[in-house]
């Protein structure tokens, strides 16, 4: 029989410590190059969050030796993941296709793609906040939306 | 000092101030009503819309938010046993019992007019308690201004309860956030990484958007929720003007509840959520039939929505006047106090003196906001409310995707912003999912800028000498309240486990 048992490693909090470690260290490289007084309070910042984050760690490794068990951050993770890809997907749409194709395709493809199947409903709602966005904000204030790089 | 207040009205009553309230708690109703949606994400989302209104219009919109946001939780709280707020969870003891019962029409009309009572009460006691507050904040000089914002920082941090360590890390996280850009004194790039889009810094917009709005559409899309929809012809309504002799007698539990919701909102670190539960268990303590609570108990209702409501506008007494927000739980005085700096105005002692217009008609809208509640989420609006549950969560997900997207965009016109909010989307996403307080990432940002000028500028008074920060009463007296902000939950927690343990032996 094989221990399926997770390395403590890849516990979420242990992982998030060592990232914003990671990521403070990164910071404090520019840190260096600035005026003392311009300097203070970012690297006070920056040392704390290094320090904290090692107490973090510490203290998560402690309960992992310990034996006690880490909730996952997600239940679902693919639907997580799907959200997150979409949403960032729908941005990049917006700034290579432009704003109203991007979006005409994005609110229907999101609300089915997690369950409201309903075409009539999906092309409505679609048609009412497309058209709002464009009579509020391109009409009635002059808003300029990104038009696609693509088209440009 | 209260001439400044009546000063203020006549703007607050013109139609597009007064108008802004009221679209404001329609809309915080239907937003507070649908589970999984807040007034924090609501004002989030709103907030970079605002840019091109009137201070007092985008203010009143976020006022009336607030207010509605805090009674529309009680309708899924009442029908579904779902409460649609954090603050909403003590109603549904009562009212979702009365509900079962086919009391529920009643049940929500006696929490709007708690609502409305507990909000009343709160927007009094800013009018009565701001203006003073803000006279002796005036006199603080740029040690003591740097000491407040330690101040309200450690006390954001230390008060929440929950972990302290991931507190500071938040706060650490959003004081770095904002010594991004050009530094305030030698304009030396700092952390842009050659960006243009950062010079500038980063706007508070696309933080909130992104810690408070990006994380409850992925909860959205995550978990779709199924209800079993509300049929609102089983409510058992009567029009409100026919219930309303029979709350009379809730006026004792509305004056405590009201008193508790109001103190627990002026203490930083305290929520809509405590004081609910507060007021809840003292009203159960004083009732004559304790045995009916849980089971269906009106007074039950009254209680909780009263308090959820009182500490609305008290939570800004310390944020108006000292820029901590009180009610740092609901996140909502947070998320407020960046709306504030939206439109160039610095929560903080100079506020009263520069914008007192803005600031006492801010109390105003408050007040109208409450008042509001009774006519738009009382008699007419009950039965329509209770129709939102039934909205498609995905769809719904899907469309403050957009609304998100445009706001962001709309702020300089650029999509760097998105991409920027999105990331501080997924960062307030894992901070959620590992219980990192998010308040103190907003109030790192708000004060972190505000407390580098000050340190920086109390020192070149100073010369140089760090004594300076020492060297009168006033920072003194801050430096303790900080020292026992930062003791004082320590201490009791050792004494709460030395008690445990010698209980044990």
């Amino acid at each position: 029989m094989s221990d399926h048992r997770p390395s403590r490693l890849v516990r979420p909090e242990t992982l998030t410590a060592l990232g914003i470690i990671f990521l403070a260290l990164a910071f404090l490289v520019p840190t260096t190059g600035l005026r003392p007084i311009s300097a203070l309070l970012p690297a006070a910042m920056l040392a704390g969050l290094i320090l904290l984050s090692a107490i973090l760690l510490i203290r998560d490794q402690r309960r992992a030796s310990a034996g006690s068990k880490t909730a996952p951050l997600t239940q679902a993770p693919r639907r997580v993941i799907g959200a997150f890809a979409l949403i960032a997907g729908y941005a990049v749409a917006t700034d290579l296709a432009g704003f109203y194709p991007a979006t005409a395709i994005a609110i229907p493809l999101v609300a089915w793609l997690f369950g409201y199947r309903s075409p009539a409903g999906l092309a409505l709602a679609t048609t009412i906040v497309v058209g709002s966005a464009w009579a509020i904000f391109d009409l009635g204030m002059s808003q300029d939306f990104p038009a696609g790089r693509l088209w440009q | 000092m209260y001439s400044d207040l009546l000063n203020a009205l006549p703007e607050v009553l013109g139609l597009s101030n007064f108008l802004a309230v009221i679209i404001g708690v329609i809309a915080g109703i239907v937003v507070g009503a649908m589970p999984g949606l807040s007034a924090t994400m609501a004002i989030s989302v709103l907030v970079p819309f605002t840019f091109g209104l009137e201070p007092l219009v985008a203010l009143g919109l976020m006022a009336g938010i607030y207010n509605g946001a805090m009674y529309g939780g009680a309708i899924p709280a009442v029908l579904l046993r779902i409460p649609g707020t954090p603050a909403a969870v003590a109603t549904t003891f009562d009212g979702y019992p009365m509900a079962q019962k086919g009391e529920g029409g009643y049940a929500l009309q006696v929490a709007v007019v708690s609502s409305a009572v507990g909000g009343i009460a709160s927007a009094f006691a800013l009018m009565l308690l701001a203006p003073p507050l803000s006279k002796v904040t005036l006199l603080f000089g740029p040690s003591e201004v740097f000491w407040v914002a330690v101040f309200g920082l450690a006390s954001i941090i230390f008060l929440l309860g929950g972990n302290p360590i991931k507190g500071l890390i938040s706060a650490c996280f959003g004081v770095f956030v904002s010594v991004i850009g050009s530094d305030p004194i030698f304009g030396t790039d700092r952390y842009t990484s050659g960006q243009l889009e950062l010079l500038d810094g980063i706007s508070i917009v696309i933080l909130l958007v992104g810690l408070y709005a990006l994380p409850p559409v992925i909860d959205l899309l995550e978990t779709p929720l199924k209800t079993d929809g509300v049929n609102s012809s089983k409510l058992g309504t009567e029009p409100i003007w026919k219930t309303l002799p029979r709350m009379g007698r809730f006026w004792k539990t509305w004056l405590r509840s009201s008193f508790i919701g109001i103190w627990i909102g002026i203490l930083p670190g305290a929520g809509g959520s405590m004081a609910a539960f507060m007021s809840y268990n003292e009203a159960r303590r004083a009732s004559r039939t304790p045995e009916t609570w849980g089971e269906g108990e009106p007074e039950g209702v009254a209680a909780s929505e009263t308090a959820n409501n009182a500490d609305t506008a008290s939570a800004l007494i310390p944020a108006l006047t000292l820029g901590i927000p009180g009610t740092a739980v609901a996140a909502v005085a947070a998320v407020m106090l960046g709306g504030l700096l939206v439109h160039g105005l610095q929560p903080g002692p100079m506020l009263f003196r520069e914008n007192p217009d803005v600031v006492f008609g801010f109390m105003w809208q408050f007040l109208f906001g409450a008042i509001l509640l009774i006519l738009l989420g009382g008699s007419l609006a009950t039965n329509s409310f209770a129709r939102l549950l039934n909205l498609p969560r995905p769809l719904l997900g899907s469309v403050i995707i957009v609304l998100m997207l445009i706001g962001v965009y709309s702020i300089h016109g650029r999509m760097f912003d998105v991409y920027l909010m999105l990331g501080f989307g997924a960062i307030g996403w894992v901070m959620d999912k590992l219980k990192f307080p998010l308040p103190p990432v907003v109030l790192g940002l708000i004060l972190g800028g505000f407390a580098e000028e000050n340190l920086r500028l109390a020192l070149r008074i100073g010369r140089g000498d760090w004594t300076v920060l020492f060297a009168n009463t006033t920072s003194l007296v801050l430096v303790a309240l900080t020292v026992a902000v930062v003791v004082g939950p320590m201490v009791k927690r050792r004494l709460a486990k030395r008690d445990l343990r010698t209980k044990e032996t």
